[in-house]
């Protein structure tokens, strides 16, 4: 009886046994997708392409990544150290300064931004491949366009890249040199035109995409900067790459220049290529946050509380109201000394850039009170006033100092994550870019086209007088104001050669290995086949 | 499964048969016995078990040691046995009364220590085992079992900074001797691998052992490196008993960060808006808490015996609202059978705990707010004034600062944690010596939390990702399940193969898995708080602007294990084990791994024979013990949505990206120790001890390392990196330095060491920085201030050397050569969080029926990073607009920079702390009375602190923000430490 009873509790346990060795993780994915199990329907085989677009959104209207680069070290932005605020280690001020180290967080996210963009592309490209469909050949160029347009940014903010264009590949990529980098991204990006579509801003189709006009705009831009990249200036193909832009009459200027930039900004004719951004379906467009004060919380209705960062500095905001560097139609303008008392000042369309001035509570004339003003370094009293003066860098500049940045649309009850779309590349960038292109070809800055596409964008945007005549710093000074916080600044810079002068809060430069930021140091580590760029 | 329904008919049919041949027995048995157990110091044990021996019938002694038994004739022989104490056997002969002595110096080296899958004497055990009994355990205020162990074993920290009462202890063996997986031991609550260790009550407990070694927590596998805890709940004995402890404790705190008065932060330059507020003193009280357990227990003569218990504890914590009530049943029942070669336990344990736990940033506020800002405020509501939402509460504007009164007044933040344990097993001796044991268990948890920021509420930051103040009402609610089965057989055999060689072997199989999932919701803008429990009612749902999340997974553990004791003569003992376990968690190329020991032990007191000397038990010990993937699917190259979708011919769609890349090589960590240790006992037993040399090598290291992209589709690839080398002594010491029928004092030390390096990391990342740890808002992110480098001790605190000031009052820092510089770049070691050695010291007085038990515990050598002081100790117009001002010693008003970060701010943590002391008296009754015991006691905890630490607990920090590679981090958030006191009885009858 016992013994049986041994028996069959033994069977019984041996039995359990057998059944139970399987370990399979198969068995346990619940709620995960792998490479296995996903990627089976035309819809999730469009949502993984989806990624090579996503990955823009939290780049370009964010303070985490390529924005820190190409914004914080030009003559047009600062991010001061406020006290107890914006210290962070001291990364921001090293922006400023051309100081940055491959330690420091701005090139770190910035590369694997984009070099997460150059993957991603690729395996879209490895799943398109196989397809070998019409459709999906004219959808890889397109994806190749877009990896150029990764490399793009990587070429003017590193240089000297890993070119990757194979998904399968297995060891770490070694640096390419810049010249090779601006080969390819040429070379891709002419391959890829034939098989763009031809379509302007209003198009549902390729909104948000790239297309012809997308890739045409970024061979202009490449062009323009070509000296820069390689030594060799090609002028007349940047002329070509604009005329394609311009003859095909689907863009125009905006009469009224801030609606490139409202909330419902989409289908703008001056609009190449926008990141689609909405506050719940397409996050990252987080400007609100990085620019306003803690109290202006309040005066949109924000639904989440400012961080009192970024702003721009009194010699770039005097450049649009003194009459002197811009004339034009004279007004009542927030002036420059430390309480931004009114003056008289030339009354530029697009002033609208900045939010400057004594600031109120949603109902728009109750003054709107900042708690932590300090009477010292405070003279106009407890009401937040946003002065262009700004008392210092670091590490105590006051609070209620800087323009804030005010050239997209804030609206009431925003979250914070703004719905406007970002203008990646507009026309207003391909006019100015045709003029430079003229006049530096014909060594004349008073090239009568060039004056008059510059003078188009004055009288049309900025409702002030034309310019008579125009030398490199007047036109750099216009492209400045039409351009302000679009990423264009630093290159500009770089071109003009003012990037490496004395500017506020910035000293001259005793080396030009600056104009190139270090490869971050993470990556470094983790790709012991790169080397690090020159000087750092 | 057929076979439990097999198991339960015969089961019903032995019992009966069982029950009807005990009751024969009784009728003809004849001999009452009576009397009394008492220790070393003649004071009687309560609830020690006698057994008649050849068969079930026993009883259990009372409160008073006293115990009553009838036996069948005169040579009945009764086993006296306590856990922890050593077993006696008694041969009753003429006498009517039998009193008995259960001494140590009968042989300590008896004791019944339970090691994994069985029990051994104290002399048969060759690997590091510490056991504490009840009788050991930390009295007072005591709601977590850790609580019970803390400071009591050599090598075992258990540390919570502040008084949260809803906080957990961090555990940890022998330091750390992990990277990426659970850095806590283990916990085998009677067989139940993997428990919680708060799944029983810690009323319910008998006693603990502490598996240290390798050798030891090899058994256990991939789950034994961060060694191994053995929870074993009291048992019934024969005679019924009914037992009440209750205590109430009051509660206060006893220290606040330093800061500035309201007339100080006046005179330094800060806005005085006209009151005087004490914020530390508005958020605290003292709390006051009550804990009662009611124990049943007792057993027929049919072979049962039964314990039940409920335990009820209403905690206050000392942060105002906070605090949690928990309803705790527990029942064990054995059942013998078959002349007692059947035996079937069923354990079960149901727990309901109901928290609200506060918001731990209304520390961080209290410290920070303005002094001289009344509670609240008559201003109109709006931006204009200091009613910024409407509340009354007086707010400002400012960057992570808010009415801490407010914070803990307005919002709600609660939570609901169920746990239901079921453990069951059988087991039967098939022929003498060999037994099989079945053993079923389960455990279930889930854990509901809800939050809910009401509308005129300023402080959103209060909820992950939250900021500002305009939500018009925000709740979150969240629900996680848990569900975990154990199913395990063991075949055991044990047999004296000679008359001086026995054999003990068991083989088992072992199979375990688990599940998870869970809900989460967010949502804000309600149209009144009084629905909020209800968030459907959020208008977040109709705009898109609600956050949800979920999820299930789910592993699976399989292990093959055996083991053989050999024990030549109680002189030379020699064990050796070996477990094969796999795990879902490892990559395809790494399923199943071998966990390898072997220990022994010899008696060198039996081969020499040393003056003074009662026994010395020299033991090495070598084993190897895994780590698990500290989750599912880490070896799995997995796609996520992107969270932001994609236009897609005007339609925004879902984007998928490779979230995590493919590593089919994931494998477990791999611990190798080697142990050497003695044990002894000197002058008549009256000093004993044990002493342990531990060396171990954590190889293949678990990390979630950066890898290139590309060729990596992603940034990150969980992957075995590197080894950690761990080495440290311990030793334990007990000394009866008075030892006498009326008064007696033992005093008890233990110590140990620690000494944890990084030993090496893959050549892919050597030169890598991980363990980097970030300062934080406001003001000082991306500033590192801890670091783990290959070559160098874990626990680095890392930054520039402070130098002092310039005569501007500028900071002024070390270059790297010893100038001193204003810029801060050069960065280097100013720390370890972790500590040289820990020191434990238990003092026991007896004096009649009074007993004095105090203990003092500390840690020595760790650094700490005072937050408080980094962020805060700053007077400069631009801080002391926005915040209240830290004034510890280091204070210096000549300061003009800016906060940052520097050595300045790394504090020496080494502190001693008068933790608990307990002054008992026990009554005297009758033994015939209805109280049969009664014992009164009063406890003080956290007594005094001594230390340097400027901060308010110099406990160390074994993690930061979950890092466990920056310990040394006083986090901004940590509650205050706090005293307390509790008053308790006893009573049995």
């Amino acid at each position: 009886m016992k013994i049986i009873s041994f028996k069959k509790y033994s069977i019984a346990g041996l039995m359990v046994i057998a059944s139970c060795t399987n370990l399979d993780e198969k068995n346990y994915l619940y709620d995960t997708a792998t490479n296995q199990n996903f990627g089976q329907t035309d819809a999730e085989v469009v949502s993984l392409m989806a990624a090579a677009y996503t990955n823009l959104y939290g780049s370009f209207g964010s303070d985490g990544s390529i924005m820190r680069l190409e914004e914080v070290p030009t003559d047009e932005i600062v991010v001061p150290q406020r006290g107890p605020d914006w210290g962070d280690g001291g990364h921001w001020v090293r922006l400023k300064l051309h100081t940055t180290k491959p330690d420091d967080g701005g090139p770190g996210n910035t590369w694997s931004f984009l070099f997460k963009g150059v993957n991603t592309c690729n395996r879209v490209l490895s799943i398109l491949e196989p397809i070998g469909t019409p459709a999906s050949t004219k959808f890889m160029s397109e994806i190749k366009a877009l990896r150029a347009i990764y490399y793009y940014w990587l070429l003017d903010l590193f240089g000297n890249v890993p070119i990757s264009t194979d998904f399968t590949q297995t060891d770490p990529p070694p640096n390419n040199t810049r010249k090779e980098v601006y080969d390819f991204v040429e070379k891709e990006l002419l391959a890829a035109l034939p098989d763009l579509q031809k379509t302007g801003p209003n198009d549902n189709g390729t909104y948000g995409r790239v297309n012809y006009y997308t890739a045409e705009t970024v061979l202009a831009k490449l062009y323009l900067n070509a000296e820069v990249y390689t030594g060799t200036a090609q002028w007349d193909k940047a002329i070509a790459a604009s005329d394609e832009i311009i003859n095909s009459n689907l863009f125009s200027l905006m009469p009224n220049y801030s609606d490139n930039f409202k909330k419902d900004n989409k289908g703008g004719t001056e609009s190449i290529w926008v990141i689609p951004y909405d506050e719940i379906q397409a996050t990252g467009f987080q400007l609100p946050h990085m620019t306003l004060h803690m109290a202006s919380q309040e005066t949109y209705k924000m639904g989440g509380q400012p961080w009192n960062g970024w702003a721009s500095v009194q010699e770039f905001y005097n450049s649009y109201i003194d009459p002197a560097q811009n004339p034009g139609p004279q007004g009542t303008v927030v002036g420059l000394d430390p309480k931004g008392t009114p003056i008289q000042g030339t009354k530029d369309k697009r002033l609208g850039n900045f939010i400057v001035g004594p600031q109120f509570t949603s109902d728009g004339v109750s003054p709107l009170n900042d708690a932590g003003y300090e009477a010292a370094s405070d003279p106009d009293g407890p009401q937040l006033n946003f002065t262009p003066y700004m008392n210092e860098l670091v590490p105590a500049a006051w609070r209620q100092t800087g323009a804030r940045i005010g050239k997209y649309e804030f609206y009431k009850g925003m979250t914070g994550q703004l719905s406007n779309d970002w203008v990646l590349f507009r026309y207003a960038d391909i006019l100015l870019t045709k003029a430079e292109a003229l006049a530096r070809k014909a060594a004349n800055w008073n090239d009568p086209t060039a004056l008059a596409l510059v003078n188009q964008i004055r009288t049309v945007h900025g409702g002030v007088t034309p310019y008579a005549t125009m030398t490199a710093a007047t036109f750099l000074a216009e492209r400045g104001r039409e351009m302000f916080f679009e990423c264009t600044r630093r290159q500009d810079q770089i071109r003009f050669d003012t990037y490496n002068s004395a500017f506020r809060f910035h000293p001259a430069d005793p080396s030009k290995h600056v104009n190139l930021f270090p490869i971050p140091e993470s990556v470094l580590n983790a790709n012991k086949n790169l080397k690090q760029n020159p000087g750092y | 499964m057929n076979m439990h329904f097999y198991f339960f008919k015969r089961f019903k049919y032995v019992t009966i048969l069982a029950i009807t041949m005990l009751f024969c027995t009784a009728v003809f048995a004849q001999v009452a016995i009576q009397g009394k157990v008492t220790d070393n110091t003649g004071n009687g044990l309560p609830g020690v078990s006698v057994l008649i021996k050849g068969s079930s019938v026993g009883t259990s002694t009372d409160v008073n040691g006293s115990y009553s038994l009838t036996v069948p004739n005169s040579k009945a022989v009764l086993i006296f046995s306590y856990v922890g104490f050593p077993t006696q056997e008694v041969e009753v002969g003429s006498k009517t009364t039998l009193n008995v002595s259960l001494l140590p110096n009968q042989g300590q080296l008896n004791e019944v220590v339970v090691v994994g899958y069985g029990t051994q004497r104290r002399k048969e055990v060759t690997s590091a085992v510490a056991t504490v009994t009840a009788a050991q355990f930390n009295k007072g205020n005591i709601s977590d079992v850790s609580q019970l162990l803390q400071g009591k074993v050599a090598g075992l920290s258990i540390s919570k900074p502040g008084g949260n009462p809803n906080g957990g202890f961090t555990l940890r063996l022998r330091g750390l001797s992990t990277l990426g997986a659970n850095t806590s031991p283990l916990v085998v609550v009677d067989g139940q691998v993997g428990a919680d260790i708060n799944t029983v009550d810690p009323n319910d407990i008998q006693s603990i052992d502490v598996l240290k070694d390798a050798a030891s927590g090899a058994i256990y596998g991939t789950r034994g490196s961060s060694g191994v805890i053995i929870i074993t709940t009291k048992r019934g004995g024969r005679t019924p008993t009914v037992a009440y402890n209750g205590s109430v404790t009051a509660e206060d705190p006893v220290e606040f960060t330093p800061h500035m008065t309201a007339a100080e932060y006046v005179k330094a330059g800060g806005k005085d808006l006209g009151a005087s507020t004490d914020w530390n003193d508005e958020i605290t009280r003292t709390a006051v808490s009550q804990i009662h357990n009611l124990s049943f227990s007792g057993g027929s003569g049919g072979g049962t015996s039964y314990i039940a218990s409920l335990n009820y504890r209403d905690v206050q914590g000392v942060a105002i609202t906070t605090g949690f009530n928990q309803l705790n049943a527990h029942f064990g029942l054995t059942q013998k059978a078959l002349k007692d070669r059947l035996t079937f336990t069923i354990d079960g344990n149901a727990t309901r705990r109901s928290s609200t736990f506060g918001w731990d940033r209304a520390f961080q506020y209290a410290t920070i707010f303005n002094p001289t800002a009344p509670l609240r405020t008559t201003d109109a509501p709006g931006a204009g004034g200091l009613n910024l939402t409407g509340s009354g509460y007086v707010e400002q504007n400012f960057v992570e600062y808010a009415n801490p009164l407010a914070v803990l007044e307005q919002n709600t933040n609660k939570g609901t944690l169920k746990r239901m344990n079921i453990n069951t097993s059988g087991q039967i001796e098939i022929i003498h010596g060999l037994k099989f044991l079945m053993r079923y268990a389960q455990e279930n948890t889930s854990n509901f939390r809800s939050a809910y920021l009401p509308k005129t509420s300023f402080d959103t930051r209060l909820l992950d990702g939250g900021s500002g103040f305009t939500k018009n009402g925000l709740a979150q609610q969240q629900d996680n399940e848990s569900h975990t089965q154990l199913f395990e057989s063991i075949l055991s055999f044990e047999k004296k193969v000679s008359s001086k060689l026995n054999l003990n072997a068991l083989a088992g199989y072992s199979y375990q898995d688990f599940l998870y999932n869970g809900l989460y919701v967010r949502a804000g803008d309600f149209l009144s708080d009084v629905n909020a429990d209800n968030i459907t009612n959020a208008g977040d749902f109709k705009n898109g602007k609600a956050i949800s999340n979920s999820y299930k997974n789910g592993s699976r553990l399989v292990a093959f294990f055996g083991r053989v004791n050999l024990n030549y003569n109680d002189f030379a003992f020699l064990s050796a084990s070996l477990r094969r376990e796999g795990s879902t968690q490892f990559g395809t190329n790494n399923k199943w791994g071998n966990f390898p020991a072997v220990s022994a032990g010899l008696d060198i007191g039996k081969l020499v024979s040393v003056n003074k000397v009662n026994s010395l038990k020299l033991r090495a010990s070598y084993g190897v013990t895994g780590a698990l993937p500290p989750n599912s699917y880490l070896s799995q190259f997995l796609y996520g949505p992107t969270g932001r979708s994609f236009l897609y011919n005007g339609v925004y769609i879902p984007a998928y990206e490779p979230t995590q890349n493919s590593n089919p090589d994931l494998k477990w960590e791999k611990k190798a120790e080697f142990d050497i240790g003695l044990d002894f006992a000197m002058f008549n037993n009256r000093l004993t001890g044990s002493a342990d040399y531990y060396n171990r090598k954590t190889s293949d290291l678990l990390f979630n390392a950066t890898v290139p992209v590309p060729p990596y589709p992603t940034d990150r690839r969980w992957m075995n990196i590197g080894t950690l080398e761990n080495t440290g002594i311990e030793f334990l010491v007990a000394y009866d330095v008075i030892k006498s029928k009326a008064f007696n004092w033992n005093t008890s030390v233990n110590f140990s060491t620690f000494n944890i390096k990084l030993a090496s990391l893959n050549k892919d990342l050597a030169g890598t920085v991980i363990g980097a740890s970030n300062l934080g808002s406001p003001g000082q992110e991306q500033t590192q201030i801890t670091r783990a480098v290959e070559g160098e001790s874990i626990g680095l605190i890392w930054g520039p050397v402070y130098k002092g000031l310039d005569p501007t009052g500028k900071f002024l820092f070390d270059d790297g050569t010893g100038k001193a510089v204003l810029s801060d770049a050069y960065k280097t070691k100013i720390g370890n969080g972790l500590p040289d050695f820990e020191l434990g010291w238990t003092n026991t007085f007896r004096y009649k029926n009074f007993d004095l038990n105090f203990f003092l515990r500390g840690s020595f050598g760790h650094d700490i990073v005072n937050t408080y002081r980094a962020f805060f100790e700053n007077s400069t117009p631009t801080n002391i607009a926005s915040y209240n001002v830290v004034t510890s010693k280091y204070f210096n008003t000549a300061l003009t920079s800016q906060p940052t970060f520097s050595s300045l701010y790394v504090e020496k943590g080494t502190f001693v702390k008068l933790d608990n002391a307990t002054l008992g008296y026990d009554f005297d009754f009758k033994n015939d009375g209805a109280i049969k015991g009664l014992r009164a006691f009063v406890n003080g905890q956290n007594l005094f602190v001594i230390t340097d630490y400027t901060g308010i607990d110099p406990e160390v920090r074994y993690s930061y923000g979950g890092n466990i590679l920056a310990p040394g981090v006083d986090a901004r958030d940590t509650w205050v430490r706090t005293r307390s006191f509790t008053f308790g009885i006893n009573l049995k009858f």
